[in-house]
């Protein structure tokens, strides 16, 4: 709400100056967004009203918090500066107070206006004068005031219109009377279909739940949110009908939206106008086309009221102020600070019967009344406190303190963390969700945010093609956080990415680039960490490379995936196929329930382990993991520990074979193993692997 | 008649020579130049004491000879000194580049998070995650926001193109909580949502910190992205006062912030009565005023209140007996004060040029 300095001072002497002003609002509720000079040494004050107060969307409205903020009279006469033309205006009260009787110079014509509401729910209170006009430029200050306001000058007749809605705070419209068919409004719902083009010369097509402003025949205007060119006032214009009414806010507000048609009008009403408003500004109105000469009221002033809207009366006890607040108040200004902002107090028991102005939409029960008391009191008053720890806090939630776990294993790992958005295009999701799988956002703001993340690579692998563009050949990332499909629905997910070297470049050797191997392991790491054992099997991804992609198994249930990201995915996000990236994604949710080992300590072993290493020749594509089960199937349970330490494939092996060299690990708890012991373990051993996999020992 | 001075001329020859000498192979040279059998200077003077006068050859060869034992022992102490400099066997160069051990960086926003989840956790309160995806009666309407409030337009929020499952939250309590039956339409506009799941869930008192991911329908600038990071606040109970919030940010502050100082401005959020909205003495001038804090020498972080007594009535609590408050910050503007950033896409782009600059 732009406020022009030497208006608000027609309402109120706020002692200050414009900075401090501003600076005493913002901490009353009405942030100041900006203070510019304006003209000839005046200032505009931009305030920041909160959706609630429509009552501060005017300079009126403004007038009464400052004068509640400064502890000072307010003005409700607005002196216009009509200096000029020879009469002063004369004061609110006064031409309300004329409401009802002849308006206008004696002997003027009847008003010859009929008014009709058809739908009082939505139009609860509509008031119509007519006025005899001569159209032409409104005066200069009129104009100033209203340009300082945001709002462009058209003529004398409208700008009276929107001087009143900027001071005041109440929408106002003018019609063309000699375009009202039968000298009528009525006010009705639209008919389905009904076309009425506005007078931003826009087609519009009404609907029934709609209200219209009509004359006999058609629809002349959209109730609360903008006129019908057809009837607007132009230079032609003799006679205006002046409308100041009173909408449903509801209504106005479904009908902007559904229009797409936010207008000054449709912003005040949407939000809750006054309906005890609508006689004083229009007797406001006649005001001024009178004394700026731009015409005469003619006849009475219609008060059409079908649905009176009652004040709202509230209880405001002391010990629900205190209790809110942490502090008393003292009554004083309790009475004070409600009394200077329009609200009518009684004692009562406790407290106050309150009764609240129609304008304050925004009061509704004794803790907005607590808020209003608060507000003008300062905040910065009240006491400071802490709040009394009564019960011992809940147990900390698993996921976090997973995450946090999490992110310290990985960055000690040499992984960085990235944060990257929920949602990415749908080419960039496709490859990992099933078809229909993916969860598309309904009004995105754009094409990159098209669906919801099916899993969170798509949007690391981004990350490593902006690092990458940047210098960065090895990139190490990971992110935590919720990924989404249609059968899914939302699930927790980790994912890392992983391309460059192995290890840092160093003086001492060459590098490696990263392989399966160090992915496989980092997955392993993360499963030892939440207390799950990961296995590995061989699967297929649409998105990884053939042969070198892997599900992560924990607890037998399938928890992730791992491999090298397929030539054409790392194509798409712009990343030379020369250097693999591998990757891993684990469902954290699938983990958490794979996971939470109890820890019991084992004793120490008391006696010596030994050793056997075997090399066998087997199949090139035997798994290893068979390898390793047949082994732990064939051995006593003093076998301990099996690994592979070597693996050879070249000179002097068959080309379908491969040499792998193992090594055994055997131990008792109770004595010491003997040789024949161990000998004949590694001898059925030997001969599980010759039987089941047709190995030859080398 | 032998010549004494030529003595004290090598002696003096010797002593310089032997000051530039640093090497192994520089006293070898010397060695030879002084004391070799054929061809030392000192052994060439040895022999001329046998043709010197009988009276004079037994003092010239005590101090030939004494000259003798001066320079080899020169020789051997600088021998030793020049040993003593180099490297023992099996020495390093140990100014070489070590071999780094890889070390990542934990995202600054989750820094922040992290530091005021301590901050709470220290304070009692229970930290809790809720699901990103949301209803509307969550989202909006039990946060007294009825279809059609103007406050929604506050908030412009993103739905879903088809309904799916909600997320999980709360399981480690040990109910099933009311929320996760319902399907989820919209992304939620702010973790305020879970004030709603949790009450309905769990009676009073509550002390509650609930961080997450909440998405707008913003466009990306200097200080917009249509995702960030919010923490929610909630403390419920008998007798819980605006000057309990009070207190409890400037606890919080204070640890984010070290010493500055603290403002509530009243404000307006549906679902908090009275509300306000908590700044801080501006960073980048201390309070003077600067473009940062538009001269006003204070700067925004957080928006907060005493809970709407609606919100109680939805959630079946009776707003007689019990207040609260609650609030919500943005991690993105903590950190942005914090560390200086004054650009939000930066936590977005994920440069590791950026996030290196962070400690571990
Ligand atoms: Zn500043």
């Amino acid at each position: 709400m732009k406020v022009l300095l030497s208006w608000l001072r027609e309402f109120v002497d706020a002692p200050d100056t414009t900075e401090d002003i501003a600076r005493l609002m913002s901490m009353r509720g009405f942030a100041v967004e900006a203070i510019e000079p304006f003209g000839d040494g005046d200032t505009v004050i931009d305030f920041e009203v909160t959706a609630n107060r429509p009552d501060c969307m005017s300079v009126l409205g403004i007038a009464r918090e400052v004068a509640a903020a400064y502890r000072v009279k307010l003005r409700t006469r607005g002196a216009s500066p009509v200096a000029a033309s020879a009469k002063a205006p004369a004061s609110l009260a006064e031409t309300a107070r004329r409401r009802g009787s002849p308006h206008g110079p004696k002997g003027s014509a009847p008003e010859s206006l009929d008014i009709v509401i058809e739908s009082p729910i939505l139009c609860p209170r509509y008031v119509g004068a007519v006025a005899d006009v001569e159209v032409g430029p409104s005066p200069a200050w009129m104009q100033t005031r209203l340009q300082a306001a945001g709002l462009r000058p058209i003529n004398n007749i409208v700008d009276v219109t929107n001087y009143v809605m900027v001071e005041m705070g109440q929408p106002m419209h003018a019609f063309d009377h000699a375009r009202l068919a039968g000298a009528q409004i009525r006010v009705r719902p639209a008919r389905a279909g009904e076309a009425l083009r506005t007078l931003d010369g826009q087609l519009r097509t009404l609907s029934p739940e709609m209200l219209a402003i009509a004359d006999a025949e058609r629809a002349t205007a959209i109730a609360g949110v903008m006129g019908g060119g057809d009837s607007e006032v132009t230079p032609a214009t003799k006679t205006i009908v002046l409308e100041s009414a009173y909408f449903n806010p509801l209504s106005v507000r479904r009908t902007s939206k559904k229009l797409g048609l936010k207008t000054e009008a449709s912003m005040r009403f949407e939000r809750g106008a006054d309906p005890g408003l609508p006689a004083a500004a229009m007797a406001r109105a006649l005001d001024l086309i009178e004394t700026t000469g731009a015409g005469h009221g003619r006849g009475r002033v219609i008060d059409r009221y079908p649905r009176n809207i009652k004040s709202v009366v509230l209880r405001l006890r002391r010990e629900k102020i205190a209790g809110l607040l942490g502090g008393a108040i003292p009554d004083r200004d309790v009475r004070r600070i409600l009394e200077r902002l329009g609200f009518t107090l009684d004692p009562a028991s406790g407290g106050w019967r309150v009764v609240v102005p129609t304008r304050r939409v925004d009061v509704t029960r004794e803790v907005d009344l607590i808020e209003e008391v608060a507000r003008h009191y300062g905040f910065d008053r009240l006491p400071t406190t802490f709040p009394a720890l009564t019960a011992a806090a809940p147990p900390l939630d698993p996921r976090i303190t997973c995450a946090r776990h999490l992110r310290a294993l990985l960055t000690t790992a040499g992984f960085f963390e990235a944060v990257t958005f929920g949602f990415i295009p749908e080419r960039a999701a496709a490859p990992f969700a099933a078809d229909g799988d993916l969860v598309p956002i309904a009004n995105p703001l754009s094409e990159l945010f098209a669906v919801l993340r099916p899993s969170l690579l798509p949007g690391l692998v981004d990350v490593v093609a902006h690092n990458r563009r940047r210098e960065q050949r090895d990139v190490r990332l990971f992110e935590i956080g919720a990924r989404f499909t249609r059968s899914g629905g939302e699930r927790q997910s980790l994912a890392c990415v992983w391309t460059g070297a192995a290890a840092p470049e160093h003086w001492s050797g060459t590098g490696r680039p990263v392989d399966f191997f160090d992915a496989k392991a980092v997955v392993e790491r993360v499963g030892q960490a939440l207390g799950a054992e990961i296995q590995t099997t061989p699967a297929r991804e649409p998105w990884l490379a053939a042969g070198r992609s892997a599900a992560v198994v924990a607890n037998h249930a399938r928890v992730g995936v791992v491999g090298q990201l397929a030539d054409a995915l790392v194509d798409a996000h712009g990343l030379p196929g020369s250097e693999p990236v591998y990757a891993a994604e684990l469902d954290l949710d699938a983990l958490a329930l794979a996971a939470g080992r109890v820890v019991r300590v084992e004793p120490l072993p008391r006696y010596p382990s030994v050793t056997r290493d075997i090399s066998i020749l087997i199949g090139d594509t035997l798994p290893a993991d068979d390898v390793r089960r047949t082994i732990r199937e064939a051995a006593p349970p003093t076998l301990v520990r099996v690994a592979e330490f070597d693996r050879y494939q070249g000179k002097g092996i068959p080309p379908d074979k491969v040499s792998l060299s193992l090594r055994l690990t055997f131990r008792a708890s109770d004595r010491t193993l003997t040789d024949a012991e161990v000998q004949a373990a590694m001898d059925s051993v030997l001969s599980a692997l010759r039987e089941k996999h047709g190995a030859v020992q080398r | 008649m032998i010549d004494r001075s030529a003595i004290d001329t090598l002696r003096a020859d010797f002593r310089l020579r032997l000051a530039a000498a640093t090497t192994d192979r520089d006293l070898k040279a010397l060695d030879d130049a002084f004391l070799s059998r054929r061809s030392g200077s000192v052994t060439a003077l040895l022999k001329q004491v046998a043709s010197g006068p009988p009276e004079e050859r037994r003092e010239f060869g005590r101090l030939v000879n004494a000259l003798k034992t001066e320079i080899e022992s020169a020789l051997d102490g600088k021998r030793a000194a020049i040993a003593s400099t180099r490297p023992p066997a099996g020495a390093v160069d140990v100014t070489l580049a070590s071999r780094q051990i890889p070390m990542g960086r934990i995202h600054p926003l989750m820094r922040v998070r992290q530091e005021v989840e301590d901050i709470f956790v220290r304070m009692g309160y229970e930290i809790l995650e809720g699901p990103e995806v949301e209803d509307d009666y969550h989202n909006f309407e039990a946060l007294n926001m009825p279809p059609d409030h103007p406050a929604r337009d506050m908030q412009d929020t993103l739905y879903l193109g088809v309904p799916i499952p909600g997320g999980i939250w709360g399981a480690h309590r040990g109910r099933v909580p009311e929320a996760q039956v319902r399907t989820a339409t919209l992304l939620r506009t702010h973790t305020s949502a879970m004030q709603i799941r949790y009450m309905k869930t769990f009676p009073p008192p509550i002390r509650l910190i609930v961080p997450g991911r909440v998405y707008r329908r913003d466009n990306l600038d200097l200080s917009h992205t249509p995702m960030f990071q919010q923490f929610e606040g909630l403390v419920v109970g008998r007798g819980v006062t605006l000057a309990d919030l009070k207190g409890t940010f400037e606890a919080m502050v204070r640890e984010l912030f070290g010493d500055v100082k603290v403002r509530l401005r009243p404000s307006f959020f549906p679902y908090t009565e009275p509300s306000a909205e908590v700044d801080i003495t501006c960073q980048s001038c201390g309070g003077a005023g600067c473009g940062t804090c538009k001269h006003t020498g204070w700067l925004e972080i957080l928006g907060s209140g005493m809970v709407h007594p609606a919100v109680f009535e939805a959630v079946g609590y009776d707003a007689d007996e019990v207040t609260g408050f609650a609030f919500g910050m943005g991690m993105e503007r903590v950190a942005m004060l914090k560390y200086g950033v004054d650009d939000i896409r930066l936590f977005y782009e994920n440069d590791v040029r950026f996030l290196e600059q962070f400690p571990l």
